[in-house]
């Protein structure tokens, strides 16, 4: 028989306790219980590590020694990860006037890793299809492999977006995908084609660097009052669309109440004056549009409080071309993930303490490089061999353990359609998803795996 | 003899005499409202170039549409982009708006131009008694409230 700590049980049974006397209310599903199991958090934060990450240069820190023979390890993403920076040939921080270029590691923020403070899976598995962007960022979201999916296609199958407010009842103001850009199909994957599901379960999608960087089209724009404007223009709208809506149709529609259309503008409005003030937490180190769309998404989960929050990072990808870029870009990725934990906890009290935080790549990269070298003559790295599907997750925050490792190179344990199923855990409804039967038949809560 | 000539002439007469008989009828034909045929979404390049016409009567250059175009891609309800983008134009001087003056001298006539230039068509009574007293009620508002209503509509996001 086990033995259970006192503080471990009353936890457990304070988690049962409250899933079972939760206030029952109809839910999109039809469904009458909010949850079908106890909910670990309020709040999930995924971080789609993306661009394609090397496990070397990452989770085994292996620094130029596995990439370009120059027998030098250390880990650079050391918010993330447990272990020393590289000591010698830093070309990954910033530069500062009149020093080596890239040669400033950027300053640690978080002051224990996540790797500390959570638990990482160091050996993931990309098992089915070819490792491009598109469908592994489909797979992370959607946590099934879209075999026959075409690159200009939503995903074929729900998102996880889709099934929390199916499932979870949430509105579309509690769901946002934050991207990086509108290049890629990344605005195709706020919702999936599935029939049973699509835009009226969709994420409210911005792509922030580009929205905010629209100053002269949008920056400024008129507000009517919501009484003696935006009432009677309401009024008119619904009698124009009143007839024709009976006809042809409407725009894809994601749910948003007229309520909530007025917030997502207020957001907008706001963060444009936060800009122009400079008060938009962006990283101390802001200098390439991965480390943008983080100091936007954290402005995101200021004004809405989201109950999932998924990020989308891709500067690593410059590894395609340009090694040394690709080094600084993982260092910043690595900023950005320890800035927004670090104001989820001290800058957001809606959500700290309450809110869980996954960080997974889309995929991984070759094993042996390809023929371009960069400024430093290191070679370059694309993503199709084996080595491009060995990938790393973590996670942290309530109910998570601490300091656990799970996998190693070995053994490795996880799939890449694992973060669906785990979301679902996380805020209670696992098995809505799993008996809907349309997930990876690997996909698996990550819980589940420890 | 005679009497054989007399019998032969009615006959013919009765003959030359008698009318086709027609027989008038109509086919059966569905009706429709004048917008059913609109079933097409505009594209966001399609919606961009002809609302730039329609409030600045004038064209789209090639690097705006980009630029807007990419702002809509850029956020999730298209509703909403459509809106903000339409909310900021109403903000520049120049914009081509009739004055509320001229609004206000015939609404009839300022409605069918908005239908004819929002919708290119015309409205239909039940469309026109509508806007005449709803704008009757609301004296405070502007044509710029029309026209940010019409240019929002589902039935222009359509063509």
């Amino acid at each position: 028989m086990g033995t259970i700590k006192r503080r471990t049980f009353i936890k457990r049974a304070a988690l049962a306790a409250g899933s079972v006397i939760a206030a029952p209310y109809i839910l999109p599903s039809g469904r009458l219980f909010a949850t079908t199991n106890a909910p670990m958090a309020d709040h999930v934060v995924f971080v789609l590590f993306a661009g394609g990450v090397r496990q070397q240069e990452s989770v085994l820190q292996r620094y130029l020694a596995d990439s370009q023979e120059i027998p030098i390890e250390g880990n650079i993403l050391y918010n993330m990860l447990n272990g020393a920076a590289p000591e010698l040939k830093i070309a990954y921080g910033t530069t500062l006037p009149g020093g080596q270029e890239g040669g400033q590691p950027i300053s640690k923020i978080l002051s224990s890793s996540i790797q500390q403070q959570g638990t990482l899976f160091p050996e993931v598995h990309y098992t089915r299809g070819g490792t491009g962007h598109y469908g592994g960022l489909s797979a992370g979201v959607s946590g099934h492999y879209g075999l026959t999916q075409g690159l200009r296609q939503r995903p074929l199958h729900p998102t996880i977006f889709e099934y929390a407010r199916r499932f979870g009842g949430y509105k579309a103001t509690d769901i946002w995908f934050v991207g990086n850009g509108i290049s890629g199909s990344i605005p195709l994957l706020n919702y999936s084609a599935h029939p049973d599901y699509g835009s009226k379960y969709g994420a409210n999608f911005i792509a922030p660097g580009i929205t905010f960087g629209a100053e002269e089209y949008i920056k400024g724009f008129k507000i009517y009052h919501p009484d003696d404007e935006l009432d009677p223009i309401h009024k008119m709208q619904a009698f124009l669309n009143q007839s024709f809506l009976l006809q042809s149709g409407a725009l894809p529609n994601l749910g948003n109440t007229e309520a909530e259309r007025e917030a997502i503008k207020d957001f907008i409005r706001k963060t444009f004056d936060k800009l122009e003030k400079q008060q938009v937490s962006f990283p101390p180190v802001t200098d390439n549009g991965d480390n943008v769309s983080i100091g936007f998404a954290t402005e995101v989960m200021k004004y809405f409080k989201p109950k999932i929050t998924v990020v989308n990072l891709s500067a690593v990808d410059v590894c395609h071309g340009n090694f040394t870029s690709y080094l600084k870009a993982l260092h910043r990725a690595d900023h950005g993930v320890g800035h927004l934990w670090n104001v989820i906890q001290n800058q957001i009290p809606e959500m700290s303490g309450k809110t869980a935080m996954i960080v997974m790549p889309e995929h991984g990269r070759n094993l042996d490089h390809n023929p371009i070298t960069d400024e430093n003559d290191w070679f370059s790295y694309d993503h199709s061999d084996l080595n491009s599907r060995r990938m790393f997750s973590q996670m942290i925050g309530p109910g998570i353990p601490a300091g656990l490792v799970i996998g190693s190179e070995s053994n490795p344990i996880g799939d890449a359609t694992d973060i669906v199923p785990t979301i679902a855990d996380i805020l209670g409804f696992k098995d809505d998803v799993l008996n809907t039967g349309l997930l990876d038949p690997l996909a698996m809560s990550l819980f589940d795996r420890i | 003899m005679k009497f054989g000539f007399i019998i032969a002439l009615l006959i013919t007469l009765s003959l030359a005499c008698k009318d086709k008989e027609y027989i008038y009828g109509v086919n059966d034909v569905t009706i429709l409202p004048n917008n059913a045929e609109k079933d097409k979404l505009k594209t966001n390049e399609q919606y961009l170039n002809i609302v730039y016409a329609n409030m600045y009567q004038k064209a789209l250059g090639p690097d705006k549409l980009v630029d807007l175009s990419n702002v809509i891609n850029s956020l999730g309800d298209k509703q909403v982009a459509y809106e903000i983008i339409i909310a900021k134009m109403m903000g520049d001087p120049e914009i081509k708006l009739p004055s509320k003056k001229d609004m206000d001298a015939d609404l009839g006539k300022f409605i069918t131009e908005t239908y004819n230039r929002f919708y290119v068509r015309q409205p239909t009574q039940a469309e026109k008694t509508f806007f005449v007293n709803f704008l009757k009620a609301h004296p405070n508002l502007t044509p710029e409230h029309i026209y940010f209503a019409f240019a929002t509509s589902s039935e222009y996001y359509f063509y």
